[in-house]
């Protein structure tokens, strides 16, 4: 943490943070849909599993990072960056313009309710474990991509600890509300979150890439400020264009 | 079985979502690692095409998927 900087530490645990608290409230929606259809019972056992398995696998590939050389772990880093951070950037540019239809954490809500109902007229002995399995394959997949945006953002400058901070802090802020409304977390302004994410995941992606590649940005870590803005200033410019009226995006 | 597939399609979903941009992206930094390895040029002129080209292919993509829909 000795070479931490703050510029470039506060963009990270930022990143981590909110691009969390977009996969946490996926991964809630459907362990509440799990619990009210048959209990926290299962929905409690799925997804302590499911964090049991994305604990093991970061103590079982955590410390090989530490092996890999700088150069080579920013380049793969930032290139995966780029590709998950600019994937990110595309969805919520199109859905900010109405050409995809955002995301519905009740529409989800109601989707797994039904299809763990259809699950218990087929199989109704079993549907604990089916879902329990529903809770756990939801808070796996979601985990995943926390873990990797994790060491993506931290990785890099020795702040995977900072980057965790955030990421944590999502799933305690996500699981507080959760507690208290009881419900999906509808009013989560998922597509903003998922614009500001993308923007600056794309920006580390280049930032890294570049200093992978050897080149040695002016300014040093403020780069990444300069990027973000030039991201945000294309997204932005990119969603107010392809713009459609309202009436076209229900057809 | 089918909660590895389902794992596996995730991580594969999470870097090529949509394959012109994870296309356009590797081609793009592998453009500019030949820039400065092969043809020598300065690794900042270099830096400058790598963030003008993810600029552009954002731009592109969100078009492209735009005029499809």
């Amino acid at each position: 943490m000795e070479s931490m900087s703050w510029s470039v530490a506060g963009p990270a645990v930022g990143a981590a943070f909110a691009a969390s608290l977009v996969e946490v409230v996926e991964a809630f929606t459907i362990v509440l849909a799990v619990a009210t259809l048959r209990g926290w019972r299962p929905a409690v056992a799925g997804t302590g599993a499911a964090l049991a398995v994305l604990a093991l696998l970061v103590l079982t590939l955590g410390p090989l990072l530490d092996r890999v050389p700088l150069h080579a772990l920013q380049l793969t880093i930032g290139v995966l960056l780029l590709l998950f951070g600019m994937g990110w950037l595309r969805k919520a540019v199109l859905r900010s313009a109405g050409v995809l239809a955002l995301h519905d954490e009740d529409a989800a809500f109601a989707a797994e309710t039904i299809v763990l109902r259809q699950e218990a007229e087929k199989n109704p002995a079993s549907l604990d474990w089916i879902a329990g399995l529903g809770a756990f394959k939801a808070v796996l997949l979601e985990g995943l991509e926390v873990i990797f945006i994790v060491i993506a953002v931290g990785a890099g400058r020795g702040m995977l600890g900072a980057a965790a901070l955030g990421a944590a802090a999502a799933c305690v802020a996500v699981l507080a509300v959760g507690v208290v409304v009881h419900r999906p977390l509808s009013k989560v302004p998922e597509n903003t979150l998922k614009f500001g994410v993308g923007v600056m995941l794309a920006s580390f992606g280049v930032f890294w890439t570049g200093e992978g590649l050897g080149i040695e940005w002016p300014g040093g870590d403020l780069a990444l400020f300069v990027f973000a803005g030039l991201f945000l200033a294309t997204g932005a410019g990119m969603a107010n264009v392809l713009r459609r009226p309202a009436a076209e995006v229900a057809r | 079985m089918s909660l590895l597939k389902e794992v596996l399609a995730e991580l594969f979903g999470m870097f090529m979502a949509d394959a012109r941009l994870s296309g356009a992206v590797l081609l793009l930094v592998g453009a500019v690692a030949l820039l400065i390895d092969v043809a020598k040029v300065d690794p900042l002129v270099a830096g400058a095409a790598l963030l003008t080209g993810c600029l552009m292919i954002v731009a592109a993509v969100t078009a492209a998927t735009a005029r499809r829909r």
